[in-house]
């Protein structure tokens, strides 16, 4: 049985200066490893403005702790101010959405797995690559500027909808308005980029032997999610674009008085939106079968149906937008037909839950942090969705609508969607990045209470939020009727304040191991990925020579393997063929 | 197993698994074109969708805007295609000169050099008159945020506003300037592109019959911007 | 190139649709499109060589196209109620 591991050596490549090598890199894995830290960074902003929202919603009008450092505009007395909550409120939002979740699934990982798992040495385009981690750098940049700047970040939700976007004079924003909207259109632009990169690679640049159902499901998931933000992020441009030059250029394209229209931007915005929340949680689902499988000791149940179900959410995402819409006075037929196509949406999602079930049942379980954290995924996910069918049905919605009941269905399904499958994801390829293992133990206990608090956390605001509670709301208890309720807001605050406490166990195992952690094995997982016939950490350039796969990826307790009880893609068994490249097409092109 | 030679330049990559069957620049090119037309989708979207449920009467065509100009201009950029298809064929037959006597013939046989250039002058041509054109409109009061106060447009509108779209002028402005604009910011990065490209590749002569992958990838993105500048040019002007 | 042709041809016939023909609103607007969106289509097809690539190729053109129709026209919806 042969390997195609090969000792890592850079001969066959020039010494590089360290900014060559390490700051300004076209390899694809330090790009990934670049956007991981820079994408951390901002999951810290985004906590660090929850930690003040919770505080404020916990405790209205008393002062915050540590509220002294901030300047007057924001904070009085240590008491945060109405215009600054709604600030923290957008900006939390704003940061988590689009430069911590979507850039931890699609910049880290699409750009460290996609090429590793397909068996090629590189992205398609490896300069292209670097210019959309640095667009990304800068557009976050601008973004936290917004925070510097004369009255301040954004007010108006991370959704930021007109026509209180489009009027500094009612919204008391001015250059953060501006602000917001480069930061996003740079930030598509880094996107698109990207995807069209991820897109390229998998089509193009796949081993001999990798046929398309021989992929992994995280490469899949991670593809689909390309060509969805290949075509939703330039949408989001133009809608940004526009309500740049309504503050900006006195353009009236969402100004009713002038003949535009407020309903335009919502529909822009989501027609971009639907699809973007389908980009933040597809490669973690992608991801979490991968580990489900190898923590299972079994194939994935039902991989044919997996991909269809991936392509089918993917393509039903395009046709939902209007869910978000209900409580706009829209049109109520389309209000009927978003209702349908929304409910539809549920039934691949469902069959990957049943398939991951299924993947479980019966296996050899191994329960391993990133194995933890995956079901971990499956279930919270489970029950976002859940919340999801409750406010597919407009009826239902129409009193749900902005109610906490939303928070909490995102934040099922962000954080114990999104946020577990890469809690889950950066512990499994953590040994590939950086040649160590995250320490086990701290691993597990960071998953049992960041489990407990978050649930503790989370699951009160479906109640508060079916009891009245709005979103986005600066002080509850003015309300008689959400007073009762208030006890329950104190209880999810003291909740949320030891959940952010918990993640500096994340942190610390993060980064302690960096240097201290156990150095890995070659395949600590026993996994069957292209990636694991790498040394660990993994080359510049990957494999000298292109490898050859064999078979699908998730052969675990196969006969074939022996006394073991996975079998690698790469494993050249005596029974198996060499797979014969695409011939070169002969004459022209 | 055959390692890939230069003259596979132009060929998916090898090895590898069948994929889309063209080299990956060409892929890439089609995928970010995709990208373009959601791009362009929002904005040209965004335009039908507001005169469609406008309050009032848009503006005739040819009232505000100069639409014989703006036909030649669009004849222009048509021609700049032709002459980047040329380029395209030039450099497929090996052809990298500037202009070349062929016996025989009364005009002189245009290289490699001699079209890509034509392309380049014709697209800063357009985006010139373009740009010329923008400078009059706003001397005439025409700016994104409708007719400016006091100015001779506004004067016009108020004499005539059916023909000027009085009621709307606001709307006609901010779609006009951001949807033309944004074109017109489109070609220009493709003059700067094929500008950067004649000079480190064409003139040196980097390009060949083998590998001319430069060529023919932006000649995709120019053509693209060829096309929308026509559904452009119809429903801006036009209609 | 009679694909040059073609389209110059279509510029004339179009400008002159607009403004001189005597032709009825509605029906213009309907032959304006279907001419712009013609040329649009010889475009792609022959100068950026569409016609002549394989499927696959010409299907990552065609996607964002029904989207591009879904996008406006539920938009136009909503407006018209």
């Amino acid at each position: 049985m042969t390997t195609v591991a090969h000792t890592p050596t850079q001969a066959h490549h020039e010494p590089m200066s360290f900014w060559r090598k390490y700051i300004f890199s076209t390899d694809h894995k330090i790009i990934g490893i670049q956007f991981l830290f820079v994408s951390l960074f901002f999951l810290l902003v985004g906590g660090l403005l929850a930690m003040q929202i919770r505080w404020q919603l916990g405790f209205p009008g008393k002062p915050m702790p540590g509220g002294g450092i901030l300047p007057e505009t924001m904070v009085v007395n240590g008491v945060i101010l109405p215009e600054y909550y709604v600030q923290l409120v957008s900006m939390h939002g704003t940061f988590m959405v689009f430069f911590a979740i979507m850039p931890l699934l699609v910049g880290v990982y699409a750009n460290f797995l996609i090429p590793l798992k397909i068996g090629t040495h590189d992205m398609a385009f490896p300069r292209i690559n670097m210019a959309s981690f640095w667009l990304a750098l800068l557009a976050g940049l601008i973004m936290t500027a917004s925070f510097f700047v004369p009255n301040g970040p954004i007010r108006s939700g991370w959704t930021n909808y007109a026509p209180l976007a489009a009027r500094p004079d009612l919204s008391g924003v001015t250059v953060g308005q501006m602000l917001w909207c480069v930061s996003i259109v740079v930030l598509g632009l880094s996107s698109v980029l990207g995807s069209l990169n991820y897109i390229t690679t998998v089509i193009n640049l796949r081993a001999p032997g990798m046929t398309w159902f021989r992929m992994p499901l995280s490469v899949w998931a991670l593809f689909i999610t390309a060509i969805l933000g290949v075509l939703a992020l330039p949408v989001l441009q133009g809608a940004a674009i526009m309500l740049l030059f309504d503050n900006v250029l006195g353009t009236h394209f969402f100004d009713p008085v002038a003949g535009g229209q407020a309903l335009l931007w919502q529909h822009l915005f989501w027609f971009f939106g639907h699809p973007e929340v389908y980009i933040l949680i597809l490669p973690a689902m992608g991801m979490v079968s991968d580990i489900i499988a190898n923590g299972s000791r079994k194939p994935i149940f039902g991989y044919h149906s997996m991909v269809f179900a991936i392509i089918g959410i993917a393509f039903l995402g395009w046709i939902v937008w209007g869910h978000h819409m209900f409580m706009s006075g829209m049109n109520p037929t389309l209000g009927s037909t978003f209702m349908v196509s929304t409910l539809l949406i549920a039934v691949p999602s469902a069959i990957k839950v049943f398939n991951w079930m299924g993947t479980m049942w019966r296996g050899n379980l191994r329960f391993h942090v990133p194995m933890l954290n995956a079901i971990g995924f499956v279930s919270m996910f489970t029950i976002g969705g859940l919340s999801g069918i409750f406010m597919a049905a407009t009826p239902v919605d129409i009193p749900l609508h902005d109610t906490q009941f939303i928070v909490a269905h995102i934040h099922y399904v962000l954080f114990g969607g999104s946020l577990f499958a890469l809690f889950a994801a950066m512990t499994y390829w953590y040994p590939k990045m950086f040649g160590r293992l995250m320490s086990e133990p701290l691993g597990k206990i960071h998953f049992v209470l960041t489990f407990i608090f978050y649930n503790l956390t989370f699951f009160p605001m479906h109640i508060i939020g079916m009891g009245g509670q709005m979103r986005r709301i600066y002080d509850p208890t003015i309300y008689t009727f959400l007073k009762p309720q208030q006890p329950l807001n104190v209880f999810i605050s003291y909740a949320a304040f030891a959940l952010f406490a918990t993640q500096f166990l994340f942190a610390f195992n993060f980064l302690w191991s960096l240097k201290f952690g156990k150095k890995a094995p070659q395949n600590p997982w026993e996994d069957n990925g292209m990636e694991w016939s790498l040394p660990n950490p993994a080359p510049h350039g990957n494999w000298e020579k292109t490898p050859n796969v064999y078979r699908g990826p998730y052969e675990f307790s196969a006969p074939e393997a022996g006394d073991k009880d996975y079998l690698p893609q790469y494993l050249k068994l005596p029974t198996d063929r060499d797979p014969v490249p695409a011939p070169l097409p002969a004459g022209g092109h | 197993m055959q390692t890939p030679t230069v003259t596979d330049a132009m060929r998916p990559p090898y090895p590898a698994e069948p994929g889309a069957g063209v080299y990956s620049n060409k892929l890439g090119m089609w995928v970010f074109l995709a990208s373009d037309v959601m791009f362009f989708t929002a904005l040209i979207g965004s335009y039908i969708v507001l005169r469609f449920g406008a309050p009032g009467e848009w503006a005739k065509p040819g009232a505000v805007l100069n639409v014989p100009l703006t036909g030649l201009n669009t004849f222009l950029l048509i021609c700049s295609s032709v002459s980047m298809v040329k380029a395209y064929a030039a450099i497929a037959d090996g052809k990298k000169y500037f202009l070349r006597k062929v016996p025989g013939k009364m005009l002189q046989d245009g290289g490699l050099k001699f079209w890509l250039l034509v392309t380049i002058i014709c697209g800063a041509g357009f985006v010139s008159v373009q740009l010329v054109e923008y400078i009059k409109l706003v001397g005439h009061g025409f700016t994104p945020s409708g007719y400016r106060e006091g100015s001779l447009l506004a004067e016009h509108a108020l004499a005539d506003p059916l023909k000027y779209g009085a009621g709307v002028a606001g709307l006609y402005g901010s779609t006009f300037f951001t949807m033309t604009g944004f074109h017109g910011f489109h070609v220009t990065c493709g003059v700067i592109s094929m500008l950067y490209l004649y000079f480190t590749k064409v003139l040196p002569e980097k390009y060949s019959p083998q590998d001319y992958r430069g060529i023919e990838v932006i000649g995709l993105y120019w053509h693209f911007v060829d096309l929308v500048w026509i559904i452009l040019f119809t429903i801006v002007y036009l209609i | 190139m009679l694909i040059w042709l073609y389209l110059f041809v279509m510029t004339i016939a179009e400008v002159l649709l607009a403004f001189e023909l005597p032709v009825a609103r509605n029906l213009k607007l309907i032959l304006l499109l279907i001419l712009a969106f013609w040329k649009a289509m010889l475009v792609a097809l022959f100068f950026m060589h569409l016609k002549f690539e394989r499927w696959r190729l010409r299907l990552i053109f065609i996607v964002p196209l029904p989207l591009a129709v879904i996008l406006v026209t539920v938009v136009i919806m909503e407006k018209v109620f």
